[in-house]
């Protein structure tokens, strides 16, 4: 079977899959069978998220989202990166925090915009506070395991090659780990994100998750639904597209990756 | 006191009654009182029952793992940790995935001419085409075939230019052709470098090849059980009709082995 033929075919299923779900959720308006003030039709929600685009309030939102996500992130990799490989390299490092971080991994990501809430009051400090608690454990831990599970010959290697101590972790330790660690950031920015728009319903005044809290606020039903969309798109155009492309890449340098069917 | 091989002036390797015990539930002796001399130049090979210790032996050489009683010597002083002048290959190639070849090969060489990086190159270059892999210089680890890996291994183990070279079986997981070829690069660069050579291997015909000496191990705990001269010219071939009868005698001393065991 010739394989770019299926997967042409694969993506016109896909097409037509939301094409399918559109045409059916505009009919489910269109017969009235929900009220269309509380639950808007696709014609409804592209035309807010057109009016949202056109009046100017989508695309600040957006970059201001995405900004205290690349700083906020930024943060919790640096500490989760450092914590992993600490907790990697050490036992008893790894016997204390595991858990810890496992047990704060089971927290929803909103569940730490009360204590920030408390903690910081209505700061942007705040937002970076509930997107590193979200996206730190996760990524700590994927460092970790990552370490943990680096073949021990690559370890021995290097040491009978002449490498001094000091120099294993940068040198061997992380590369060796780098595709786990490249999956836990992955997993790190979805937890992150969701983290950052849970924060900014209630801490902000601009930002996606702003601009869901105001669009409850207005009863706007197209707009909680165009903004949810965005969101969804763009954490899925950055896990995909962005950190998906790097993953790959990596899992191919290391040799790890078979071919795939997708 | 050189081999055979005229050596390289630097020392003889010790063995001075080198036994080892791991305590896991209860004491298990693997190793039991080894005294053996390895001159420099020669080609020596450890042979012996599955599981005897002699690959114990050999990372204590490399510095691994510490004798429990005794001690090793390199050119009169004792070994402690692990060190590129007894540098050790692996069963499997161990190539860093994340480097290519150049950089694999150049890998030891860091430590040995830290940021002198031109001349890190020259002598990683060198040894590739010593192993004639010239061409693959920028190819990943996984773009090669399981020969051309342990090829890319042993120019990298050589590169730091290591007084022993220590062999934990060489080339198993490959097929006869590409195995047999490997045994001719290996004489051939051990004739051309006189490196000193200590390898572990299960298979008789590829030790009566390789070896200049074959040390015979008994059953655990492992002790020397009879040293084997090979008095044959180099290049040997593995179906010499030579190397097999060596081969058969170092099988019929393991075979007895096993009886008495």
């Amino acid at each position: 079977m010739d394989n770019t033929v299926t997967k042409r075919r694969m993506r016109s299923y896909v097409i037509g899959f939301y094409l399918l779900l559109f045409a059916s959720w505009q009919a489910v308006i269109t017969l009235h069978w929900a009220p269309d003030y509380l639950f808007p039709s696709p014609a409804q929600v592209f035309k807010r998220l057109y009016e949202l685009i056109h009046d100017g309030l989508l695309t600040p939102s957006i970059k201001a989202t995405i900004l205290r996500m690349a700083f906020g992130f930024s943060i919790a990799g640096a500490i989760g990166l450092v914590i992993g490989t600490l907790m990697g390299m050490s036992t008893i490092a790894h016997a204390c925090m595991k858990s810890l971080f496992l047990g704060l991994q089971t927290l929803p990501t909103a569940a730490w915009v009360p204590i920030s809430l408390l903690l910081f009051g209505l700061s942007d400090r705040g937002i970076y506070f509930v997107i590193v608690m979200s996206a730190g454990p996760a990524m700590a831990i994927a460092t970790a395991d990552g370490i943990l599970n680096i073949p021990p010959i690559f370890l021995r290697a290097a040491r009978t090659l002449g490498t001094p101590l000091f120099m294993m972790p940068v040198r061997v330790i992380l590369p060796a780990a780098l595709p786990s660690i490249v999956s836990g950031i992955k997993l790190g920015w979805t937890l992150g994100w969701h983290g950052a728009v849970s924060a900014e319903l209630i801490k902000s005044s601009v930002g996606l998750g702003y601009l869901l809290y105001m669009g409850r606020e207005l009863n706007d039903a197209p707009q909680v639904v165009a903004i949810m969309i965005v969101t969804i798109i763009f954490g899925l155009l950055l896990d995909r597209f962005l950190f998906g492309i790097f993953e790959r890449r990596i899992r191919k340098r290391w040799g790890l990756l078979k071919e795939q069917p997708v | 006191m050189p081999g055979k091989n005229g050596g390289n002036g630097s020392g003889a390797l010790e063995l001075r009654g080198v036994s080892k015990t791991f305590k896991a539930e209860k004491e298990l002796r693997t190793l039991q009182d080894v005294n053996l001399t390895i001159a420099d130049g020669e080609f020596v090979v450890f042979v012996g029952p599955s599981g005897c210790g002699k690959s114990t032996l050999l990372n204590m050489i490399a510095g691994f793992d510490a004798p429990s009683e005794g001690q090793i010597l390199l050119a009169g002083k004792p070994v402690k940790g692990p060190h590129p002048d007894r540098l050790m290959m692996f069963q499997e190639h161990a190539l860093f995935p994340w480097m290519n070849v150049l950089n694999n090969v150049r890998y030891g060489l860091r430590w040995k001419y830290p940021f002198k990086r031109k001349r890190q190159l020259e002598r990683a270059r060198e040894l590739i085409k010593l192993v004639h892999l010239d061409e693959f210089e920028k190819a990943l680890v996984h773009q090669l075939s399981g020969g051309m890996k342990q090829r890319v291994a042993l120019a990298r183990a050589l590169a730091p230019d290591p007084k022993i070279l220590l062999i934990d079986e060489p080339f198993p997981a490959l097929d006869t052709m590409t195995r047999q070829k490997l045994y001719g690069d290996l004489q051939s660069l051990f004739v051309e470098t006189r490196k000193t050579i200590v390898s572990v291997t299960h298979d008789t015909r590829e030790a009566a090849c390789l070896g200049d000496r074959i040390v015979i191990f008994s059953g655990r705990p492992a002790r020397i059980r009879r040293i084997l001269n090979i008095d044959l010219p180099r290049p040997r071939d593995l179906n010499d009709a030579a190397v097999s009868e060596y081969s058969a005698e170092i099988l019929k001393e393991l075979e007895a082995e096993e009886k008495n065991g």
